[in-house]
């Protein structure tokens, strides 16, 4: 069931265009960053440190060097010539160890030889002696007061992109600390009616792409000059973490993103492509570094979490205030730990009118792998807590889920946090919706439980984007824009966005992948950005082209511009009409020359910063019916509802599956995915498929309902805005609102069925 | 990424016990791969030698000797084909519905049921199956052949009866007459099963005339539960006497601690699953 509100316009606009990139894939012939072969490529492969946390009393490579095929071999010697620290928000990596190991898994030497397998056996010969040291795993243990600290934090310095204000940390595993409050908590919790507290426990997770992490990296040493072709998100900050690590001019540093199989937020940022670069630079010799799946599991993952919050109401179940304290595990190294830090608190209070709000949270370094971005994050972490203490209420004041979210849900306009942008969805209308579609009110059985969720995301990043377009001489177009397709279908979006604006045909539109040597700048692929902003300037250049087209044939018809119109690939007036080739020609004399459009978004006012934000509050909306093995405490997914506020879908077919993936995930997140670091050793425990559980086709709902609500208020092309992370959040919450529906109160997630089954315990002996 | 190693592909039985002998411990018996390939290519094992018994013939057909009332079962006979079997889904459909559900389709696909016992991972669905159902396996080597019951052939931890030269050739499974039923439960978080319970019950005027349990997955191998089997035979079928019994297979069975699940919840699981499969077979039996 699908509800489209909104009657196309346009030609190509609200259509469902196949994917580009469909049969491509559905043959095989996708080329992805494996399957690229550079001429005299190397194969790279990583000995990583078996040990959480030690100092590295000495590495013997003789061995490996010496074995036939062997190109070279990488320590943290090698790289003392630059300052081999970075990470955008905090420069707290080295791009190899240096001395000492923080996490189980940390690379300690890289070999590029002539083949993998030698690179493999040639691993195995690196030996290495390790003094361990004591290990903070826990986030309980990393903010003992006796914990060793894994930096020295007074000395750490701010990344390129750190984007969050002030940089200055106290001693400590502490590596950033958010906070704000609004109104006085502890004076409405003092004279509520109704408070409701708990502590929560959310896992490390890893966003399983089904492709790895995988980089070429080149070095020409006789022009300082570095290639990479890499599985990345966000090539443009790639390039600058790159140049200013080894000093090298912006426009030496080129990255070439071929289609990503899968992202999720796992090869956003800076990853694998430091080590690989000074491994081709040591080899002199391209190199190619391709993550097994248990290696890229700890490149990155979401942050684990614990958290306290409290809720206050009044008896009538308005709500009053709510009072958060979160820790996020960002394991060794910050990565995206910051911004995950802040948007998880600003989050955390939920879309609902407060009296009185009060939210901290910090990242918090471990000995772990170290955790960044994933899809969604910020809402995943706290709204179902958050969501859950709101049918507690709703429980205690005789209202159900829906009854007390009307009740208290903000309006447009509404302000969600201390400045920043005011509200900008109709959330009362989304949430009626995601119920109807679930059914709600009609009879069910015990076992049974229904749950709504509604959550905010601060969406978009920092406002920056640009692209541009060439029309040549035979009317054909060709889109350049570095937002990068990693199955989400930008590329397609921008083909039906040029194809709008230009009056043309898909068909006649190319859009190709980003290189920062010819796509011009992209903040990032990200944040639900890449229609809403990336798309804007793709909408921008081709109108700057409209233009262009429209002043030639103002000339050729001797009329003025708005005599003429665009349309069926043509300038009109009346029923006169000239083709784009036609003009093309007129223009340049010849068939040949072309058109070049331009286009660009930077923040409207103000620096675009994350306190000014957000560019749109993307809506996480859940709603989800189980069924509870009261033996087992096993769930059986009965429904799954979504309702996608995107002002106005593009592609309604991409946004449905877009909220059909992000709602998949969700239920991983919700009910089974879970990094198990080992307490004493700080190894990752279940690094395979075999004891990691995805969630695959048979773990989905037996029905789905989906809505599209198309009220054209973002700030996107013809009035979109991001889709694709708010159904993740929305499907954590409302599993544990389904489940506190079905009589389970969890406080832990996964929801494992053992705590399901503890949970059930619990209640049946009080 | 695996290691360099010899391929060898026998076509006798004989010729692979001989190079199994030859080899000792530098060889593996391939046949699948699913387990084996698996483990070699993390590194964890390594053998110089696979000896490949994909090219011997015969090995895996399907087949009922109605006058000895059993299916005879070729030990390369893949998941996938015992799934898909007419003869199986005719004659003992509970091993088709199990098959059915062994990891995933590749592994189905390419994974010999043969291969899955003798790696005897604790937490293989036939293993606990056959047990349960009294089958035997017969091994072959180039000294002859043997035949050994299947709660024989599980005597460790990855450790079977099997001597390091013999080969699983075939599984013999006495089909269950009129009157007996037999059912396998299991219960699944991740790719292997957190916990199994298999019943067949023999159900002889309106009592229980011969039982086997056993619990599958929580310990190092199949167990049987004599106990529990003592406590139900010549008595009759019902949700009482089940419920009793799942409550003595809970408290008696072996629970080994690995895995995601704690050793107690284990414990309650063998209990509601053997409550099910005792159930069911009852069902079964009266049908």
């Amino acid at each position: 069931m699908t509800n489209h509100t909104y009657t196309p316009g346009g030609e190509s606009i609200g259509r469902n265009v196949p994917r580009i990139d469909a049969r491509a894939k559905a043959t095989g012939e996708t080329v992805y960053a494996g399957d690229l072969q550079i001429p005299g490529m190397t194969y790279g492969k990583l000995l990583r440190s078996p040990y959480a946390h030690a100092r590295i009393r000495s590495i013997d490579t003789s061995a490996a060097k010496a074995l036939p095929g062997v190109v070279a071999v990488l320590i943290g010697e090698d790289v003392l010539d630059i300052n081999p620290y970075y990470g955008h928000a905090i420069k707290d990596r080295p791009l190899i160890a240096i001395d000492r190991v923080r996490f189980a898994g940390e690379p300690v030497a890289a070999v590029a030889a002539e083949s993998l397998a030698i690179a493999a056996d040639a691993v195995e010969l690196i030996e290495v002696e390790y003094d361990p040291l004591q290990t903070v795993i826990s986030i309980d243990e990393a903010l003992a007061a006796d914990a060793p600290h894994l930096h020295v934090t007074q000395l750490l310095k701010k990344g390129l992109f750190h984007g969050l204000g002030d940089f200055n940390l106290d001693p400590g595993n502490v590596c950033y600390h958010h906070s704000f409050a609004r109104g006085d908590a502890d004076a409405v919790f003092a004279g509520a009616d109704i408070v409701v507290e708990g502590e929560y426990t959310f896992p490390g997770i890893y966003q399983y792409a089904m492709e790895t992490h995988t980089t070429i990296a080149s070095w020409n040493p006789l022009q300082d000059e570095v290639q990479l072709w890499s599985n990345c998100q966000h090539p443009f900050l790639v390039r600058a973490e790159i140049a200013d690590l080894f000093g090298l001019p912006q426009n030496n540093v080129r990255i070439t993103v071929p289609w990503l199989g899968g992202g999720f937020g796992s090869k956003s940022y800076t990853k694998m492509e430091p080590i690989t670069v000074a491994l081709a630079r040591k080899a002199r010799r391209p190199v190619r570094i391709a993550n097994m799946v248990d290696e890229s599991m700890v490149t990155t993952r979401r942050h684990g979490m614990n958290a306290w919050m409290r809720t206050a109401a009044r008896s009538d179940g308005t709500l009053l205030a709510r009072e958060v304290r979160a820790w996020f595990d960002t394991g060794a190294y910050a990565d995206n730990g910051p911004r995950v830090v802040a948007t998880g608190a600003d989050a955390a209070p939920g879309p609902y009118r407060w009296e009185a709000v009060k939210v901290d949270s910090w990242g918090v370094y471990t000995n772990t792998s170290s955790a960044g971005s994933y899809r969604a994050f910020g809402a995943s972490h706290l709204q179902w807590a958050g969501e859950l203490q709101i049918d507690q209420i709703g429980r205690q004041c005789g209202l159900d889920g829906l009854q007390i979210r009307e009740r208290n849900l903000l309006t447009p306009g509404e302000y969600v946090r201390p400045g920043g942008k005011p509200l900008d969805a109709d959330l009362i209308g989304d949430i009626r919706q995601a119920a109807a579609n679930l059914g709600w009110g009609t009879p069910k059985p015990d076992n049974v439980g229904r749950g709504l969720s509604v959550g905010l995301l601060a969406a978009g990043a920092h406002p920056v984007s640009t692209a541009f377009c060439r029309m040549e001489a035979d009317g054909t177009v060709t889109v350049y824009g570095s937002s990068t397709d990693m199955g989400q279908g930008v590329r397609t979006v921008y083909t039906q966005i040029m194809a709008q604006e230009l009056a043309l045909p898909v068909s006649r539109i190319r859009v190709i992948g980003g290189d920062t040597q010819i796509t011009p700048y992209d903040r990032s692929t990200g944040a639900s950005r890449s229609t809403t902003l990336a798309g804007m300037a793709v909408k921008r250049a081709g109108g700057e082209l409209r233009q262009q087209l429209l002043d030639i044939a103002s000339r050729e018809f001797g009329l003025p511009p708005d005599a003429l119109e665009i349309r069926d690939a043509a300038v009109w007036h009346e029923d006169e009409s000239r083709s784009f080739p036609d003009l093309i020609k007129a223009h340049f004399g010849m068939v040949g020359g072309e058109l070049i459009g331009r286009g660009e978004v930077r923040p409207e006012q103000g620096s675009g910063s994350y306190a000014e934000g957000p560019v749109f509050w993307e809506v996480c909306i859940g709603g989800i019916e189980l069924e509870v093995d009261q033996d087992t405490g096993k769930v059986r997914l009965l429904k799954t509802a979504s309702v996608a506020d995107v002002g106005k879908a593009i592609n309604p077919d991409q946004v449905e599956i877009q909220e059909m993936g992000g709602i998949m995930q969700g239920l991983g997140n919700a009910l089974w995915e879970e990094m198990l670091f080992d307490p004493q050793t700080g190894q990752l425990l279940n690094s395979t498929l075999f004891d990691y559980h995805i969630p695959t086709f048979g773990d989905l709902a037996v029905e789905h309902a989906s809505s599209i609500v198309e009220n054209e208020d973002g700030p996107g092309p013809y009035g979109s805005k991001g889709v694709g992370e708010g159904s993740l959040a929305g499907a954590i919450a409302a599993v544990a609102t389904a489940l506190y529906d079905a009589g389970v109160t969890i406080d832990q997630l996964p929801a494992t069925p053992e705590r399901i089954w503890r949970a059930m315990q619990k209640e049946r002996m009080e | 990424m695996l290691s360099a190693f010899t391929l060898h592909q026998p076509v006798s039985v004989t010729e692979a016990s001989e190079m199994l002998r030859h080899y000792g411990d530098d060889a593996a018996i391939y046949a699948g791969g699913t387990e084996l390939l698996v483990l070699m290519k993390e590194r964890l094992v390594h053998f110089a030698h696979l000896i490949d018994i994909k090219q011997i013939p015969g090995l895996s057909s399907i087949a009922v000797d109605d006058a000895a009332g059993s299916m005879s079962i070729g030990s390369l006979a893949s998941h996938r084909a015992l799934e898909r079997s007419p003869l199986i889904r005719e004659r003992a459909p509970l091993l088709a519905e199990v098959e059915s559900q062994v990891a995933n389709i590749r592994v189905r696909n390419a994974g010999t049921i043969g291969g899955n016992l003798c790696f005897a991972e604790p937490h293989s669905d036939p293993a606990t199956l056959f047990v349960a159902w009294d089958a035997h396996f017969t091994l072959a080597s180039a000294g002859g052949s043997r035949t050994v019951a299947a709660a024989d052939f599980f005597t460790g931890l990855l450790e079977t009866a099997r001597e390091p030269d013999e080969l699983l050739t075939g599984i013999d499974l006495p089909l269950l007459p009129s009157g007996a039923g037999s059912s396998y439960q299991r219960f699944k978080t991740h790719e292997r099963p957190a916990a199994a319970a298999a019943a067949t019950l023999w159900v002889e005027d309106g009592r229980i005339r011969d039982a086997r349990l056993v619990a599958g997955s929580v310990g190092i191998g199949p167990e049987r539960l004599p106990a529990t089997e003592e406590m139900i035979k010549g008595q009759e079928p019902d949700a009482t006497l089940f419920a009793r019994a799942a409550e003595l297979a809970a408290a008696s069975v072996f629970i080994e601690e690995e895995g995601f699940e704690s050793a107690e919840y284990k414990r309650h699981l063998i209990g509601v699953l053997m409550k099910r499969a005792l159930a069911q077979a009852a069902e079964r039996a009266a049908s």
